[in-house]
């Protein structure tokens, strides 16, 4: 089967009422004389956790960076719930409810680890534009709001206790809980992590998990774009397998990790 | 007619000789650190009053004191890079060494001024006025020659360093990709010295040669920086051949707008090109497209 | 920043507003100390630099763009207000209004030129447009009279309320109520945008455009709003410098104007509101001080930019918070680094 045919099979294969909340056809990307993405098509049902897996340099960073807006495509639709996204930059994509994180950690070191979540609101702000300038009533309400959810968000990642810590000196694994927190802070619909795992310990990645699967539960479509197998494994509903920027098998993790051509990617046959 | 043509072309390769060779020493540190050395100027200038000091307070000769103004931008270069961006490279901000050199130029050219004073310096060479009659009514003076045959030498040889020699090859490592250079044993904190030293050095020599032809007050290298910049950016930053060919073109366009538009304007004709440059093609003539790593 | 740290939102406020009180009465008392006209005219200059200042420290200490081109607003400022009150006779306060407007959206102007333009080439290219500025402003005779200069420049005209004295802005004390209340208006408004979320978006872009835009800030659009903020109130910085110096030329804007500014932000405290208060307060006044030395005001300028890149980068406000730590009477703060 060519992989065009392979993808509209599993769709087929899959119940009637899951619609494709995210469905992308023919993604292209070049960059200068590497062609990043090639010809990617998916469909991802909403409230699933969908990852997409592939060895270095297959291009999953540079699909993700396509969907969340970082680049625009050279070819191929994007759909998200309805809305056309080629052309959409990135930060329209946030207010329709798209949210991200990134694989190299880029949180504000100069600010406080409750700041860097503040941060995060601003497309939740209720605030008159006067009141930019008078701190009113709207604008205290607005001030007690953000902070309060703020350290909800905090505690969802148990980072509660390090609020008005600086950034910079949290651990490693606290940093990529703060970047989730971050991501969460734009109440997203759909949330795409860039290697969330990496450098985390098993403990951590527990943790991750465990979020991950609390948001599922609550609603939240998820992409992770993943080296951990493991966490694939106990996490993911659909898996995306990718190699030299290409589509190299879709469906579920089990099938994924007895596919002879994925082992052989992996294995660099 | 074409005599006009002839002399303002050679007018212009003349300036534009001497506007690479300033040119070449920023494009060349920023090639390698990412950086803009805004003392540039001030060393141009200060290789002209040492020029100038040789050849009438010490009765030097003044091809010699070329020399003696490669010598004193290189030591200055060497200073500016061990006091300022050497401690300020582990802070690792981009802003900092930048404003830094703003505050060091504006030192110099103020501690100029008090030395010097604002009156300008005749610095005549005593090649200044020895004229070689080309054909055509066109007419070359010796300084003229001199600063293009000096010029076109030092290009010819920093390009040929560059390209084939291993400390050239080395420095266009350390340029491309710092950490990487480290791992294979180049030492990149030598090679940036290197390369503040060298681009210093142009800059001293450029400003030897520029003395007879332009004003020479403390702010005579402010004149030719800011075309420096243009023309680096025109070339594109960290590209030699860009910026050769760049700098030569700006020295024509600028010789021919003198002739065609009132003087003044010359400096608001670069300016708009280097915005439009900057517009329309950031990276320089000669593009390479460097996407953001996420 | 008002939104994290261990400082209540409350206490922070009375402790603000009390500050504010204090140099409200400093401003309102100074003409009373020196009543020399020589000193009161460093006083205007020193409130023409603070608005200068903190215009700068806006767009490049918040929102992290590096402009060296601010003189050009300023000149734009002085001479749109002085044209179009001299050759179309229009009122001083609505020459001014047009003069400030004017400005800002020069400022804009560039911004979206510059889009995408990070760092130096943005460095440049404001360099290139403030010597663009001061080119056309000098040769464009027919309209600036070029270097020559326009004289005669009056003051802003009278105000005569109705059972109070007339308040004559030739009087040198008026002059610098009028340019300090400005200032310290400028200074307000800044304030309460920076400690709005504004101020944490503009941080968010001066930290990371990728991530900004990752939580739905368009970076353009507020990197414009930031220019367009910071070179209005340097139009007003220079219809004010017009109306009080009273003649005009070219040379007063030229690019080297635009680097005494930068130093003043940089020595007060790049990223904080006051820092670039001090910075003008002390790069105006020590200057003066030291005017026996004539040119060496300049040297000094220089010197102290570069000794405070080197040593302490975050200026004035840096080494006052350090020494409040030595002396133990700093409190926790959350937010530590370059913030108030």
């Amino acid at each position: 089967m060519t992989a065009p045919d392979r993808v509209a099979a599993a769709a087929q294969a899959r119940p009637a009422t899951a619609a494709a909340f995210f469905c992308s056809e023919g993604l292209h990307k070049r960059f200068g004389g590497v062609q990043a993405v090639r010809d990617i098509s998916l469909n991802i049902p909403h409230g699933s956790v969908f990852a997409i897996i592939g060895p270095n340099g297959a291009g999953k960073s540079t699909l993700l960076n396509l969907m969340s807006g970082l680049y625009q495509p050279d070819a191929g639709r994007m759909v998200f719930d309805g809305v056309d996204l080629v052309g959409v930059p990135a930060h329209k994509r946030v207010r329709l409810g798209l949210a991200r994180t990134f694989q190299k950690i880029r949180l504000f070191k100069q600010l406080s680890v409750l700041g860097n979540v503040i941060a995060a609101f601003h497309v939740h702000h209720d605030i008159p534009a006067w009141q930019y300038v008078v701190h009113g009533a709207a604008f205290a309400r607005d001030h007690a709001r953000c902070r309060a959810e703020a350290i909800n968000l905090l505690r969802f990642v148990g980072l509660e206790a390090r609020a008005s810590v600086l950034a910079a000196s949290l651990a490693y694994g606290e940093q990529r809980m703060l970047e989730l927190a971050r991501a969460l802070a734009t109440s997203p619909r759909l949330l795409m992590l860039d290697e969330p795992a990496a450098g985390l310990n098993a403990a951590e990645v527990e943790r991750l998990l465990e979020r991950i699967r609390l948001l599922r539960e609550r609603g939240m479509t998820i992409i992770v774009v993943e080296h951990n197998m493991d966490l694939v494994m106990k996490v993911a509903d659909r898996v995306l397998v990718m190699d030299y920027g290409q589509y190299l098998f879709e469906g579920s993790p089990a099938e994924a990790q007895a596919n002879p051509a994925v082992i052989a990617a992996y294995l660099g046959a | 007619m074409l005599t006009i043509v002839l002399q303002q072309g050679i007018n212009g390769i003349v300036f534009g000789s001497l506007y690479v060779l300033v040119a070449l020493g920023l494009t060349l540190i920023y090639g390698v650190l990412v950086q803009i050395n805004f003392a540039h100027a001030d060393i141009v200038t200060i290789g002209a009053f040492a020029a100038y000091f040789f050849t009438f307070l010490f009765g030097g000769n003044y091809l010699v004191s070329i020399g003696i103004a490669l010598m004193v931008g290189a030591a200055l270069g060497w200073l500016v890079n061990a006091t300022i961006f050497a401690p300020l490279r582990e802070r690792g901000s981009e802003l900092l060494p930048l404003i830094a050199t703003i505050g060091v130029s504006i030192l110099l050219q103020n501690a100029m001024l008090l030395w010097f004073g604002p009156i300008p310096y005749a610095f005549d060479s005593p090649y200044s006025n020895e004229v070689i009659r080309l054909g055509g009514g066109t007419f070359i003076t010796w300084q003229n020659l001199i600063i293009i045959g000096v010029s076109a030498v030092t290009i010819a040889l920093l390009y040929a360093f560059m390209k084939f020699t291993m400390m050239g090859k080395a420095l266009r490592a350390v340029a491309q990709d710092r950490e990487t250079a480290g791992l294979m044993g180049i030492n990149p904190n030598q090679l940036i010295m290197l390369t503040f030293v060298i681009a210093s050095a142009l800059a001293g020599m450029g400003g030897a040669m520029l003395g007879p032809i332009l004003v020479l007050t403390p702010f005579a290298g402010t004149s030719v920086i800011v075309k420096a910049f243009a023309i680096v950016i025109i070339g594109g930053f960290g590209n030699v051949e860009g910026t050769i060919i760049a700098g030569l073109a700006v020295g024509l366009v600028e010789s021919f707008a003198t002739q065609l538009v009132n003087p003044g304007l010359t400096d608001l004709i670069v300016f708009t090109l280097l915005l439009l440059m900057l517009a329309f093609r950031p990276t320089g003539l000669i593009a390479e497209k460097r996407e953001e790593n996420v | 920043m008002s939104s994290g740290g261990g400082l209540a939102l409350a206490d922070q406020s009375s402790n603000r507003r009390w500050w504010l009180l204090v140099a409200a009465v400093v401003i309102a008392t100074l003409p009373l100390v020196f009543q020399d006209s020589y000193w009161r005219t460093n006083l205007i200059v020193c409130a023409i630099n603070i608005m200068l200042a903190i215009g700068l420290d806006f767009i490049l200490g918040y929102a992290g763009q590096l402009n060296l081109g601010h003189s050009a607003f300023y000149g734009i400022g002085a001479y749109a207000s002085t044209l179009l009150i001299m050759k179309l006779g229009v009122p001083f306060w609505m020459a001014f209004v047009c003069a400030v407007v004017l400005s800002g959206a020069a400022g804009m102007a560039l911004s979206i030129f510059a889009v995408r333009l990070r760092g130096h080439y943005l460095a440049i290219a404001s360099l290139g447009f403030a010597v663009i500025v001061h080119q056309v402003l000098l040769n464009w005779i027919s309209l600036t009279q070029g270097p020559l200069g326009i004289y005669a420049i009056k003051p802003p005209p009278d105000i005569a309320l109705p059972g109070l004295p007339v308040i004559s802005f030739g009087n040198t004390a008026n002059m610098f109520y009028l340019v300090a209340a400005f200032a310290f208006l400028f200074y307000l408004l800044l304030d309460q945008l920076v400690r709005s979320p504004i101020g944490e978006t503009l941080t968010a872009i001066r930290e990371d455009e990728v991530s900004a835009a990752s939580f739905g800030i368009n970076c353009t659009a507020w990197k414009v709003f930031a220019f367009g903020v910071g070179s209005a109130i340097a139009g007003a910085a220079g219809a004010f410098y017009a109306s009080f110096v009273g003649t005009l030329v070219p040379d007063a804007f030229i690019i080297t104007e635009s680097f005494t500014i930068l130093a003043m932000v940089i020595v007060g405290g790049m990223g904080t509101l006051i820092g670039p208060v001090w910075g003008a307060i002390l790069l105006t006044v020590l200057p003066e001080l030291l005017r026996g030395f004539g040119d060496l005001r300049l040297v000094l300028y220089g010197a102290a930019l570069t000794l405070v890149v080197l040593f302490m980068p975050g200026g004035l406000v840096q080494a006052v918070q350090i020494l409040r730590a030595r002396f133990g009477l700093l409190r926790a703060a959350g937010d530590a680094g370059m913030r108030r």
